[in-house]
């Protein structure tokens, strides 16, 4: 029985390389703003994607192919998260 | 004793001559350190030998090659500093990181000399974008890639040259260039010249960005995610602009004693090439580097490629006036530690010492000699059969993409920043830049991979000659040249044989005009990994030239009816590797145009007394499509049409499509109100020379004495020219 | 103190020695980048002094305008002009705006005052995507602003545009509010001065290029005034771009 399907991605600069944009929001706007304890931002681009599938799992496979397939990122440069 | 060969890039006989001249095993931060600085992009060794034939001084030289970039004095104390770089690999993984970060290291060369750069020239080469849509995918985020980092470091993108060819499909070539200007005085070295002063890192911090770049520029793209995991960089255009505006007012501190970029191979190559520079040694606390990500090894420290960042060194004297300007820009700074007397780079690990290398040891890799041998399928095949539709090649060439408009390109750079832009793209043949003593620089850069291909000598000088005569167009008087020679596999005899062919073609050229190389760059190994299908010859040359501060600015455009058009130069059957060929009619064959530099050097004087005296009121040359298409590009930019005999264009039994499509060097179209004073002038140049028509109407007309061979309106023109890449690119 | 370039070139010597001379500050954020070019253009016009003016500087200082130029404050990172909002600097730009002191932002200049609530509305991506740099034309729709008070309702100027996120934007509201209170200053034409959508190079609202606030002393504007200054810089000949730096200082 297929469904409509919320699922939620995330596109960043892979862990471990820089984000200079979070580096600079973080440095030039939020630690001078009086937000001490917040330590570090990276940044992202995101999309909403409403799929139709059977099930949850299967909702995530389709739009993980979708983000490989159509160069949605770049494995070479970014990682991303996909959530239903 | 057998010892276990290294992870590196190193060749057998590298591995065994480091033994040797160590007298010992190296440690693991050694061999990484000899791996980077010995892998072909940042030692030469493929190339160095060769390079050595190209002139490289001059009465304006001031520095030559060896350093981050060319100098050369333009006058009233002013100095201009040229450079160019190519980021291939990178580029054809992350097309907009590649690209980016190929601007931000190009600019770090022309920073590290302390002198601002001014102006940005892009060439690049893709597959065919018409039939794939990759080369498109690659286009598209190169040159946004460009576009987002120069724009915000406010360095205007002016000029450039695109070329496709299913050659590059796998291998795209980024290739980027930058000018600079400063002043004599303020000139900074790569040197690390007195023991006692401080090294200080500054600028980004340091990851694991690049770990294994340099050896990954230098060796085939590997297939796979896996591998490209760690091999890109991240640009960061503000910090750079951060590090620009800070350094700047630090070079003008005169406080600094050297500076150098870190580029491919990192520390490595920087630290070994300033202690060999400087005939010193350095002695460096690693554990003293900020760094980015958690554990990070020596090596990975050494070997890492992370971006926006220097290495300064000063006077322990100077340090506090220096920190105080980079602080105020919030650029980090580390002092990682001190040049000694000892010829030694000596690193250290929380005081533990692992790595002792001779300076020189690291930084002059032993050069290796390739064998050559010409291919086979050098040379000239069966002339085509032609269709003897001149009017459809001709419309057809307008509308290839290394013919039609790219304003679609050049419209996303930023390319007025800076109040010197005086010429804009899309205008002449050159960009046109002032300079703070009132004079004016043209630059241009370009290459033509389908004459290399054919004929890498001809091709190799042909560079030279075209980015030349672009610059002439304009009036300017050539100054200085940087290359880029962009090649396959070394060890393939028949890549060689192409290179050794190109720079003895540009190095001739070079001598005969004559025109100081003062800079260059090499990128080998420029295959695709699983056909070993290298791309074509790939040579690039970048001109610079000067022009006196009165001089009008002349562009390509007709500007008025009733004006004569002149062809100046000769004319000859030399359709090999021309668009119509290629383009138009699927066929490698025919004479390459032959280069002559010393009759170029006669042709040359006389456009730029036309275009001084006031006389040329529109000024084109002729390279691809040949003077059919010169002629119908000043049409279009000028919105006006033009009538031409062919009769009178001086060469020997030119065919109608010799004279309208063939590529020769050395000529150029003008126009003029003044036709008898130009005759007169061109004919005491001791240059061929002929009046072929005038300006006015709205077609677009060529003739041979009574018959008509093409005849179309300007509007057609304009629309086969102007959108295609727009088009493609929707 | 304010931060001078050591390559800026000299001023030209016929400003020299003029005892009431107009002095401007050009605001620099990290990353501007169109600064030094404002400097220089303000100084090719006679009897005015112009100054950078370091963003955490403590006080504007003694100035007869003040211009916010353009480049990548902060990279443009978040949002363009975002993070530039938020400098000590603008306290200080608000308090002399409210005395009636002419501020006028360019590019990113008027995107920082958009962000810092000194204009109304949004600046957005171009509709194309892609960064435009061409020069345009621009008509005067409102000749009573300091900015524009030397020039009349219809002229259309030539300047040059080169940004990415040029697109205005407001609701409804602010747009009826906007259009009803004369506060739209420029706006993309063709060569007759006629507003068409063939004529808008980024898919800006009602062909919007710059608007200004109630009173009219602060102007945000996308073109680069500063680019057309001098007749050799501009495909079309003239320097239209200094007639809003005249007017701005009551020269004629």
């Amino acid at each position: 029985m297929a469904r409509l399907y919320t699922v939620k991605v995330v596109v960043a600069n892979k862990e471990g390389a820089s984000d200079p944009e979070g580096e600079t929001v973080y440095r030039d706007l939020v630690s001078k703003s009086g937000f001490s304890k917040v330590k570090s931002i990276r940044t992202g681009k995101f999309l909403k994607v409403s799929v139709e599938a059977p099930d949850a799992s299967s909702a995530k496979r389709i739009v993980q192919r979708m983000c490989d397939e159509l160069r949605i990122y770049n494995p070479a440069a970014h990682s991303i998260t996909v959530e239903v | 004793m057998l010892s276990p060969v290294p992870r590196t890039g190193l060749s057998e006989t590298e591995v065994e001559t480091v033994r040797s001249l160590l007298g010992r095993e190296p440690t693991e931060t050694e061999w990484a350190v000899i791996d980077a600085e010995w892998a072909e992009h940042s030692s030469y060794k493929s190339s160095k030998a060769l390079l050595r034939l190209f002139p490289t001084s001059g009465p304006r030289v001031v520095l030559g090659p060896g350093y981050d970039a060319g100098v050369v004095d333009v006058g009233d104390g002013y100095v201009v500093t040229l450079h160019i770089e190519s980021h291939n690999h990178p580029s054809a993984v992350d097309p907009y990181g590649g690209a980016a970060t190929g601007i931000g290291g190009v600019l770090r060369d022309i920073i590290s000399v302390g002198s601002r750069p001014i102006a940005l020239l892009d060439v690049l080469r893709f597959g065919n974008p018409e039939q794939s849509a990759h080369s498109r995918w690659l286009l598209r985020n190169v040159v946004r890639g460009i576009a987002d980092y120069g724009n915000c470091v406010g360095v205007p993108t002016v000029a450039g040259d695109i070329e496709f060819d299913k050659s590059f499909e796998k291998n795209c070539l980024v290739d980027v260039a930058c000018v600079g200007v400063g002043r004599k005085g303020s000139i900074v070295l790569g040197e690390a010249k007195r023991p006692g002063d401080m090294i200080v890192l500054i600028g980004g911090s340091t990851g694991r960005d690049g770990v294994g770049g340099a050896a990954f520029a230098s060796k085939n793209l590997a297939k796979g995610p896996e591998s490209e995991r760690t091999s890109v960089q991240v640009p960061d255009p503000f910090m750079k602009k951060l590090l620009l505006d800070a350094l700047l007012e630090v070079a003008a501190t005169k406080l600094l004693h050297g500076m150098k970029d870190l580029g491919g191979g990192g520390l490595s190559t920087a630290l070994s090439e300033i202690a060999s520079k400087g005939d010193t040694g350095a002695d460096v606390e690693l554990a003293k580097v900020r760094v980015r990500e958690p554990n990070m090894t020596p090596r990975e420290i050494m070997i890492s490629e992370s971006q926006e960042r220097m290495l300064l060194v000063l006077g322990p004297e100077g340090s506090d006036a220096i920190f105080k300007i980079l602080d105020r820009y919030e650029v980090p700074h580390a002092t990682i530690g001190w040049v000694t007397k000892t010829g030694s780079l000596k690193l250290r690990w929380n005081g533990t010492m692992i790595a002792d290398l001779p300076a020189k040891v690291v930084a002059e890799a032993p050069l290796i000699t390739w064998g050559t041998r010409k291919p086979r399928s050098a040379g000239a095949g069966r002339k085509p059969r032609e269709d003897g539709d001149i009017q459809g090649s001709l419309l057809r060439l307008l509308s290839s993409p290394n013919i039609s408009s790219r304003r679609w390109v050049y419209e996303q750079y930023d390319h007025e920043v800076g109040l010197r832009t005086v010429l804009k793209p899309g205008t002449a043949d050159a960009a046109l830049l002032r300079l703070p003593n009132g004079s004016m620089l043209a630059v241009k850069a370009d290459g033509n991979s389908r004459h290399s291909s054919l004929d890498p000598r001809r091709g190799g000088a042909g560079c030279v000659a075209e980015a030349s005569r672009n610059v002439v167009a304009v009036g300017a008087e050539p100054l200085a040249v940087v290359d880029h020679l962009q090649f396959g596999d070394p060890s393939d005899e028949e890549v060689y044989w192409t290179f050794t062919e190109t720079v003895e073609g540009m190095s001739e050229y070079c001598r005969g005009l004559p025109l100081p190389v003062v800079g260059g760059k090499v990128s080998f190994y420029n295959e695709d990994a699983s056909t070993k299908q290298a791309i074509k010859p790939s040579p690039v040359a970048m001109v610079v030239g000067l022009l006196p501060a009165s001089t009008a600015r002349v562009g390509m455009g007709f500007g008025a009816r009733g004006e004569s058009v002149f062809v100046i130069g000769m004319t000859r059957a030399e359709l090999g590797g021309s668009e119509y060929y290629e383009e138009v009619l699927g066929a490698k064959a025919g004479a390459v145009p032959l280069p002559d530099a010393k009759m170029d050097s006669r042709v040359y004087r006389a456009v730029m007394g036309l275009v001084r005296a006031n006389l040329a009121t529109a000024v084109h040359d002729c390279s691809k499509g040949g003077l059919g298409v010169a002629v119908a590009e000043m049409c279009i930019r000028g919105g006006l049409g033009v009538v031409v005999d062919l009769c009178e264009i001086p060469g020997e039994a030119l065919s109608p499509s010799d004279a309208l499509f063939s590529e020769s060097h050395g000529r150029f179209i003008v126009s003029t109100k003044s036709a008898k004073k130009v005759s007169a002038i061109l004919a005491r140049s001791g240059v061929a020379f002929a009046q072929l028509g005038r300006t006015g109407g709205s077609t677009v007309k060529f003739a041979r004495g009574q018959k008509t061979l093409a005849a179309f309106g300007v509007d057609a023109a304009i629309d086969a020219w102007e959108n295609p890449i727009s088009r493609l690119m929707q | 103190m304010s931060l001078e370039s050591t390559t800026l070139p000299p001023t030209p010597s016929r400003l020299r020695c003029s005892s009431t001379r107009a002095k401007v500050a050009v605001v620099r954020f990290p990353g501007s980048n169109c600064d030094l070019d404002a400097v220089q253009a303000l100084r090719t016009l006679d009897s005015v002094k112009a100054d950078l003016v370091w963003h955490e500087e403590p006080t504007i200082g003694e100035y007869d305008a003040v211009v916010l130029p353009g480049g990548f404050s902060f990279g443009d990172y978040l949002r363009a002009g975002a993070i530039a909002a938020r400098s000590p600097a603008l306290e200080r730009i608000t308090a002399v705006a409210d005395q009636g002191l002419p501020v006028l932002g360019i590019c990113n200049g008027f995107q920082i005052l958009i962000e810092a609530g000194l204009l109304p509305g949004a600046l957005l991506r171009n509709a194309s995507l892609r960064f435009v740099c061409r020069w345009v034309n621009v008509r005067v729709d409102n000749d009573s602003t300091s900015f524009t008070k030397n020039m009349k309702e219809g002229d259309v100027l030539h300047l040059p545009i080169a940004h990415n996120e040029g697109r205005f934007y407001a609701s409804k509201e602010e747009l009826a509010t906007l259009n009803r209170e004369g506060r739209v200053v420029f706006r993309y034409c063709d060569g007759d001065g006629h507003v068409s959508s063939s004529a808008n190079p980024t898919g800006t609202l009602d062909n919007i290029a710059g608007i200004s606030n109630k009173r009219g002393n602060v102007v945000g504007l996308m073109p680069h005034p500063e680019r057309a200054t001098e007749e050799v810089l501009s495909p079309f000949g003239d320097s239209d771009g200094s007639l809003i730096f005249k007017s701005m200082l009551g020269i004629e």
